[in-house]
């Protein structure tokens, strides 16, 4: 096994071991790198730097090069514009795979000599989802990264031993950089450069090694098919888990196939690492991290991963045990993960509500065959003539492509559900359990009673035409027209909610259809039943225009002999 | 069209819960990752499991670069009919 390496002595030259394949890199070349890029970054004075590497021995270069130069990284989640114009004013120079950014080569100056970090130096910003909608920086010290690698190091350490680390998600989170590069550069194991995020892929990766440890995620680990070679890669040292809770059942499967429960992390890009399990539903947390809860059920933390007398206090509602394990009731606000994929819904919310064509819109996960976002949107003015002139597809790829800056591909939503306005409460709140109903409902199929009175034994209601009525997208699409034979079938089933009507239908007579009804129309309906006659007479008008008008015959039930 | 990529086109709905969207959507060169149909990560392991199930093959854990063929629905027919007469 090799020797540990502090974090604050990464950087030895001298120190000749491996730490990555295809290509190989040497501790000693990836120190010339880091101190070469530490030149170039001090002769350009740059002070904080964004750095997005698929790459992740690039990406170890990169950290030690700036750390070494002073220069604080920021490692943005992902390079959606918004995010990148949104970190722009604490940034000095971006460093990516992406055209346009600079490449560490392009950096490289003659090395500056190798020295000590200092482990005080706030040499880390993380950038994630912000419950407030706008993106959250989490400052971290060296210190608290290599206090959190000791601790793994002690858990787990030996078990590994000299596994290569293959890792199915990005390094740019806390869980991917702390257990793929951080953790195995001190440690001395060697890491796979790019994250696999396809089954087939970690198998090639990993057969292809002696000893091999997994750094996944559910997302992974839930669909890993049966196309794999099990009996071979149960030669796998660890596998670990994070991002999102593992199901059970996965649990299950997986301790069939490979012979261990996998080992789930919790933590937070906040908090660092918090406690671990493998199997069961109780968290056991790190050695050196406390736990309690605040009045509201939400667990806090006091942990050397965190800021020396800092306490977090997280949105995450829990129970705790005697024996100083706990559970998880879920989380307290509105940040939802997809798929390890944390994601502000109030941002999504206020990006949409910038839409020309959007008055206001509440999103909240759907559970299908897998979990999704639905948006609930009211449409202003501009938006309701678009959607009749356009039709809906128009209208829902028009608001995707507007959010889709705003969020990887995985948050933008699936289902979407138009209305005119919110259904907000007398407090103008909209209730969790109202918008899931209006978000788990299937479209439409009946018009909004808006009012109702009955003279003389006819009746007169106003109906509102859904946006979203699920027949517009049978009947030309791009100009969605209320269909007669709806119009007949809501006669007819509103009538039967107010009046005693016979049961069986028998014809209509004399329709007319003078004036098409589009969505987001008010009409008003005229129904009246001719009971000696067995005709139910109904009228549409859209203010002064008649829309339709005719009879439905109906009779009494046969009555068989 | 074919009628396998006809096929392939309404797995992809039908297996990923699409809303709103018809096999007449989706061109069979049109990319189903990133722009153009705007599948995520997930979909893509949703996919390759499901394309397996219906097809009843097994994607060859051993070669390099199978999801190349997962780019389209065009290259998908290509690889499912070749698997298949494998």
């Amino acid at each position: 096994m090799s020797k540990w390496i502090d974090l604050q002595h990464l950087l030895s030259p001298a120190l000749e071991r491996p730490v990555t394949l295809e290509p190989a890199l040497s501790h000693a070349d990836l120190c010339v790198q880091a101190l070469s890029l530490a030149a170039g970054l001090h002769a350009r004075g740059v002070r904080n730097l964004a750095v997005h590497l698929e790459d992740s021995a690039e990406l170890a270069i990169a950290l030690l090069g700036a750390w070494r130069a002073g220069v604080r990284v920021l490692l943005p989640a992902d390079l959606q514009a918004q995010s990148r114009e949104r970190l722009a004013p604490h940034v000095d120079l971006w460093i990516s795979e992406h055209a346009g950014d600079t490449t560490l080569a392009e950096l490289y100056a003659e090395p500056l000599p190798a020295a000590a970090l200092d482990l005080d130096f706030v040499g880390l910003t993380l950038c994630t989802s912000g419950s407030s909608g706008e993106p959250k920086l989490i400052d971290k010290t060296l210190r608290q990264m290599h206090a959190e690698v000791l601790g793994l190091q002690a858990l787990w350490g030996e078990a590994l031993g000299d596994a290569v680390i293959v890792g199915s998600v990005a390094a740019q989170h806390i869980y991917g950089l702390l257990f793929r590069v951080l953790w195995p550069l001190c440690a001395g194991r060697v890491f796979v450069r790019r994250a696999q995020p396809f089954p087939e892929d970690l198998q090639r990766w990993s057969l292809a090694q002696a000893n091999f440890a997994w750094i996944a995620s559910p997302a992974l680990l839930k669909r890993m098919g049966d196309n794999l070679d099990w009996q071979a890669l149960a030669r796998v040292r660890r596998v670990f888990s994070s991002g999102g809770p593992l199901p059970s059942d996965t649990g299950a499967q997986l301790a069939e196939l490979l012979g261990q429960v996998p080992t789930e992390i919790f933590g937070s890009s906040e908090t660092g690492g918090i406690a671990w399990r493998q199997g069961g539903s109780l968290w056991q947390p790190f050695a050196d991290v406390q736990v309690g809860l605040n009045d509201d059920g939400a667990l806090y933390i006091r942990s050397p991963y965190l800021a020396p007398g800092h306490t977090e206090q997280t949105a995450d509602g829990a129970s705790l045990h005697a024996d100083g394990r706990f559970e998880l009731l879920g989380r307290q606000d509105r940040i939802v993960k997809l798929e390890e994929k944390r994601i502000s819904l109030p941002m999504l919310e206020q990006a949409l509500a910038d839409h020309p064509w959007v008055a206001d819109a509440r999103f909240g996960v759907v559970q299908d065959k897998r979990a999704y976002l639905g948006a609930l949107v009211a449409l202003n003015d501009a938006g309701l003539h678009a959607l009749r002139n356009q039709g809906r597809r128009a209208v829902t790829d028009s608001l995707r492509q507007h959010l889709s800056p705003h969020c990887i591909a995985l948050a933008l939503p699936r289902r979407w559900r138009l209305v005119r306005h919110l259904p907000l409460n007398a407090q103008g709140k909209l209730p969790q359990a109202v918008l899931e109903q209006a978000l788990y409902a299937a479209r439409t199929l009946l018009p909004e009673v808006v009012s109702q009175r009955e003279e003389n034994g006819e009746w007169h209601l106003e109906v509102d035409v859904p946006l979203d009525l699920a027949h517009f997208s049978g009947h030309f699409p791009k100009t969605p027209i209320l269909p007669g034979v709806v119009q007949v079938d809501w006669a007819q089933t509103l009538a039967r909610g107010l009046m005693h009507l016979p049961p069986r239908f028998c014809g209509m007579e004399v329709l007319k259809f003078q004036q098409l009804a589009r969505p987001g129309d008010r009409l008003q309906l005229h129904l009246r039943f001719d009971a000696e006659r067995g005709k139910l007479y109904f009228s549409y008008r859209n203010g002064e225009a008649a829309c339709s008008s005719g009879r439905i015959l109906l009779e009494a039930a046969r009555v068989s002999a | 069209m074919s009628d396998l990529q006809l096929e392939i086109k309404n797995l992809i709905i039908e297996a990923l819960g699409l809303e709103d969207i018809g096999p007449d959507d989706i061109d069979a060169d049109m990319a189903l990752f990133g722009e153009g149909l705007g599948l995520d990560s997930v979909d893509a392991l949703e996919l390759g499991l499901a394309i397996q199930k219906r097809f009843g093959f097994k994607i060859d854990a051993d070669a390099k670069d199978t999801r190349k063929h997962f780019a389209n629905v065009a290259s998908l027919a290509v690889f499912v009919s070749a698997q298949q007469a494998a």
